[in-house]
């Protein structure tokens, strides 16, 4: 022990402890909400969610004090056996009996644990342990084809990529494609720390090209002059062909003759990989795709309408939102997201966001938004203020999971994003994340309060 | 390194841009965007009507004409049902077939498994007191009250009306319909039925997402309560009406019986007629095709729906206008020439009370030649359209041909041919007679109540009238109180005819000669010490079939009022193809006039020859 019970405390950073009680004391009140049964009206009755909900954030404090009290370095230290033993949850998981088609849960009476809720904090601390010691080359490797690059690329990357990739292989057999989506945010980690600086440009093309490619995808259009039927993806190629002309004109007029070559192979490569990757969006969509995950798809697009069928969700949803007003109806009147009248479904886990938005107005909505907003730069505040490689890494993990499955879950009750069925962080009721998100900000409160102690 | 470092103003920047798109959309769909408040409310929401009982109908002395009656419907909830439930039981408890109940069962269940059905529709109290005490051996049947018309006495069908559900003209012209609202669709409940009607109570429920009421809205703040329909009393007097179709059984045409001192309508028969009760609830859709298929039409309304020629009724009228016009005077004498209009055997009329009472037909012929060829213009045709036209404004002041406002649907009102009818429409439109191209002449025939004109048995019972309060009249009207309302006051001016009253005294006093002296054309309407006053009128007409005019045999007609001096009384009856108006059109209104002032029937030799009279069958008039 180091420094005594005073000096633990000294340094925590209690806006942050203080963002995390509001957040899920507002949560347990709009869960109670939300769930409110007329026949259970106790707070704390276990046989209610709020009240599970509780017992869960009660269990939370209790490990969140437990690691306020053990020194960060054990934390660092255990980083790739809490990974270990996590990876080796998911896939003892896989061994159980499914429940609604995915085998996701360790039920223990009535309560149940999804190992891949929690498995996120395992990848976050293996994955901060392995980059705080292998940071990117200094140099970045420009890109050439060649044996010895793709050589470099490999042994320089190869852990950082396995890290990620068993986690992520193991969700997808449970099936659990919204965890899946989650692992993704750790672009946003290696973003920061280094690696290929074009990455997020690059995406953002990349979705705005698979967005159009499937809105146009089973449409045709007549070619003008030579009047011939083409299919929408011609379309874009063509497309992609006049934009590819257009940059060679830019570059033949305004680049100096010295530096056109480079730019030229750039822009023929970028086409091509661009008229690649739009056949391979809809050889994917028609190939890895459930119906259902199309049809959700389909519906945020708007090429298909079906409020009452399969467009049911989401249009309870919007309506529940919609209706809330400036001001809201008021807390427990809701009329559409309550236990009572059932209109949105999940109303207190994947669609909480709906309750809290139709009783609050934009008012709630807004402030809630914001809320998240401010927690996210806070967080990377916090993360910038780190010398320790360690925990800027975590932080950033951190936010980006809790920026995922905001962006997701608000996205998906205002129709901004596709129904993914994933929680709002310390909002949502359902033990694994409430514990999943605690643990994830407890342990960046205990690393961030050493923040004086540790140097590197 | 630094380059690196800046990494972190760009992920700040997602972070701060994403929630910012989230608070514009959400500003957009809570505070801007109502689509999803109203979606919201369509879908949490339900309006739940709850129906009034329909105003009461009463006669003009407090006799129930029109009532309402419990029914029962029968509705079933499937989620609720047994699984062994005995449907050959329970269908033979219902009174339907197996196939019957099986497909109800199947729309229910398509329907909903937790919301309610209907099975039967409609049972009337005497045969749910069966099924009743029987519905708890089964669970998820039950039954709803539902209130019907019923009728305490079968009489005044056609003036009554019956109702039927809605369509969609209805829906559209009224927000107060909804699908499957019950409306009058005839008669009084027609007319009356924004009184009748009462006001529908709402109720708002919150409902869950399969559509089961949870909640009431907002405590029921916005709830409001059926109020029933006001009640209306009818002038028609209930007992009349009652002997008024006793008389007209076996026989077609129609009966109007006013009082001439306020134009209320005391009795309106059309026969053949219906028992009102046939056309209520599920007895509606059968009765009402067999009656529209029965050819002797007992669902027309002959009273108000049809027109007559008038006959000799109309002479009374020629010879008013005539002294008016001062072309005649109350003295004049014309020949019985029967070489210009066939007539019978009578001596020669010597004054306008006589030409009444022996109803000569060259002598109206005469009268009204004056009336028309006046001699104001040198040309005769242009002077006999001069003529027509005074002529034509006379007898619309008497309310023929006019919109009597009276308060009743789809009235049909007469036809008084004027010269721009005979110019251009007459015989027809495509071959008119033109202009100048006729005279008196030409149209002679409505002298004597031929031709072209055309009265409703409600005008010539307003004629009657006429004659008996010796010029004036009010417009026929059904209604005598509204609860919380007005009669209004267009039933209460008074109309005055362009003729003074001085010179109905002749003409009444043929009218009184008609009954009461020999040589006179009604004898048996005579009823000692009622003072009667009445005239005949026998309608020739055809039948069109094959392209051919078949003659029928004559319509009988009679109008009269009584008593002489201070009439309480005025009748018109048309009884069709049966002969002469003196042999049954008169002693049939002497019959209900006697009923009405005196109570009973004294001569039961005349009342039983009516009784048993059995005119119905259209007969042809024999060839000449």
């Amino acid at each position: 022990m180091r420094g005594g019970n005073d000096k633990i405390w000294a340094d925590v950073d209690w806006v942050l402890v203080g963002m995390y009680f509001l957040v899920v004391v507002l949560g347990v009140s709009n869960v109670y909400s939300s769930v409110y049964n007329p026949e259970k009206p106790g707070l704390f009755n276990l046989e209610t969610e709020h009240g599970k909900q509780i017992m869960w954030i009660g269990i939370a404090l209790f490990i969140g004090v437990i690691i306020m009290i053990v020194d960060g370095s054990l934390i660092r230290k255990l980083s790739f056996w809490a990974y270990g033993v996590l990876v080796l949850l998911l896939v003892l998981v896989l061994f159980t009996e499914p429940i609604n088609g995915a085998k996701s849960w360790f039920g223990i009476g009535s309560f149940g644990i999804q190992p891949s809720e929690v498995a996120k904090v395992g990848v976050c601390l293996a994955l901060s342990a392995h980059l705080a010691e292998n940071p990117p080359p200094k140099t970045p490797l420009t890109p050439r084809i060649s044996i010895s690059y793709l050589m470099a690329l490999v042994t320089q990357n190869w852990k950082t990529v396995t890290i990620l990739a068993i986690p992520s292989l193991l969700v997808l057999l449970q099936p659990d494609a919204g965890t899946f989506i989650i692992f993704t945010s750790f672009i946003l980690v290696l973003y920061r720390e280094g690696y290929a600086g074009n990455v997020l440009l690059f995406l953002l093309v990349a979705v705005i090209i698979a967005v159009i490619t499937l809105i146009v995808a089973d449409s045709s259009f007549m070619l003008p002059l030579l009047k011939i039927k083409m299919g929408g993806k011609f379309g874009i190629v063509l497309a992609l062909l006049f934009i590819g002309l257009a940059f060679y004109l830019l570059i033949r007029n305004f680049v100096l003759k010295r530096n056109r070559g480079g730019l030229y192979r750039a822009l023929v490569g970028s086409i091509i990989v661009s008229i690649l990757f739009v056949n391979f969006v809809e050889w994917g969509y028609g190939t890895f795709l459930d119906d259902h995950q199309k049809e959700r798809i389909e519906l945020l697009l708007g090429k298909m309408e079906d409020p009452d069928g399969k467009g049911y969700n989401v249009n309870r949803a919007k309506a529940a939102i919609g209706s809330g007003g400036f001001a809201g109806k008021g807390y427990q009147k809701a009329t559409l997201a309550n236990a009572s009248q059932k209109h949105v479904p999940m109303q207190s886990t994947d669609f909480i966001f709906c309750t809290w938005s139709e009783e609050r107005g934009f008012l709630g909505s807004a402030f809630l938004v914001i809320f998240y907003c401010v927690l996210l730069i806070k967080i990377v505040s916090v993360a910038e203020r780190q010398r320790s490689r360690y925990t800027r890494i975590f932080a950033y993990c951190v936010a980006g999971i809790f920026f995922y499955h905001v962006m997701i879950n608000v996205g998906m009750g205002i129709g901004l994003a596709p129904v993914i069925g994933i929680p709002l962080p310390l909002f949502s009721y359902g033990g694994s994340s409430v514990l999943t998100f605690s643990l994830l900000l407890f342990i960046l409160i205990k690393l961030d309060s050493e923040r004086k102690i540790v140097l590197q | 390194m630094r380059n690196i470092d800046n990494r972190k103003y760009v992920i700040a920047l997602i972070f701060i841009m994403i929630p910012l798109i989230f608070v514009v959309r959400l500003f957009y769909m809570q505070v801007v965007d109502d689509k999803w408040k109203e979606r919201a409310a369509q879908i949490s929401e339900n309006k739940v009507i709850t129906y009034p009982a329909r105003g009461i109908v009463y006669d003009r002395n407090g006799q129930k004409l029109i009532s309402n009656e419990v029914y029962y419907d029968i509705r079933v909830i499937p989620k609720q049902m047994d699984e062994d439930v005995d449907s050959v039981s329970l269908a033979k408890l219902l009174d339907i077939s197996l196939e019957e109940y099986t497909k109800k069962m199947n729309k229910a269940r398509d329907y909903s498994y937790r919301k309610s059905s209907e099975v039967v529709r409609q049972i009337p109290p005497d045969e749910f007191a069966d099924i009743g005490p029987e519905m708890y051996k089964y669970p998820g049947f039950f039954e709803v009250e539902r209130t019907l018309r019923i009728y305490p006495k079968p009489i005044a069908a056609h003036v009554l009306g019956y109702m039927s559900e809605v369509d969609s003209s209805d829906i559209k012209r009224d927000a107060y319909y909804k699908s499957g609202d019950m409306i009058g669709k005839s008669g009084i409940e027609k007319s009356y039925e924004q009184v009748l009607r009462g006001e529908k109570g709402v109720k708002y429920y919150l409902q869950d997402a399969i559509g089961i009421e949870t909640d009431r809205y907002e405590d029921g703040a916005y709830d409001t309560i059926a109020q029933q329909g006001k009640s209306v009393t009818l002038t028609i007097d209930a007992d009349l009406q009652e002997y008024g179709e006793e008389l007209m059984r076996n026989k077609r045409g129609s009966i109007v019986v006013l009082e001439p001192s306020s134009g209320e309508v005391l009795t309106m028969i059309s026969s053949p007629t219906y028992d009102p009760n046939l056309l209520v609830g599920r007895r509606l859709g059968q009765n009402y095709g067999e009656l529209a298929q029965d050819t002797l039409l007992p669902l027309l309304n002959r009273s108000a729906n049809s027109t007559y020629p008038p006959g000799s009724t109309f002479k009374t009228l020629m010879a008013l206008i005539a002294m008016q016009e001062g072309v005649i005077t109350e003295e004049a004498s014309f020949p019985c020439t029967k070489s210009l209009v066939g007539c019978h055997n009578h001596p020669t009329a010597r004054g306008v009370s006589d030409g009444v009472k022996m109803s000569c037909n060259p002598y109206f012929y005469y009268v009204t030649r004056k009336i028309i060829q006046q001699g104001k213009n040198k040309s005769h045709f242009a002077d006999a359209a001069i003529g027509l036209d005074i002529w034509a404004e006379y007898l619309h002041s008497f309310g023929l041909g006019e919109d009597m406002k009276t308060d009743f649907p789809a009235m049909r009102y007469g036809f008084i041919p004027n010269t721009d009818f005979y110019d251009n429409e007459f015989p027809s439109k495509s071959n008119p007679y033109g202009k100048f191209g006729w005279a008196y002449s030409t149209i002679y025939s409505n002298s004597i109540g031929q031709g072209e004109v055309l009265v409703s048995p409600l005008e010539m019972a307003n004629i009657a009238c006429v004659m008996a309060n010796r010029g004036h009249f009010y417009y026929p009207h059904f209604v005598k109180e509204i609860e919380d309302g007005d009669v209004p006051s267009v039933y209460t001016t008074k109309r005055k005819t362009k003729v003074e009253p001085k010179y109905f005294d002749p003409v009444v006093d043929g009218m009184w000669r008609v009954v009461h002296e020999p040589g006179g054309t009604a004898r048996r309407a005579r009823v000692d010490s009622l003072d009667i006053c009445g005239k005949t009128g026998t309608a020739e007409n055809f039948k069109m079939y094959n392209g051919k005019r078949h003659q029928l045999i004559d319509h009988s007609i009679f109008i009269a009022f009584a008593p002489k001096d201070d009439p309480k009384i005025a009748v018109s009856v048309y009884i069709e193809n049966s002969g002469f108006g003196g042999t049954w059109a008169a002693p049939i209104a002497s019959l209900l006039i006697e009923q009405y002032l005196t109570g009973e029937i004294k001569d039961t030799i005349k009342e039983n020859r009516i009784l048993e009279a059995d005119l119905m069958p259209i007969r042809y008039q024999k060839k000449k």
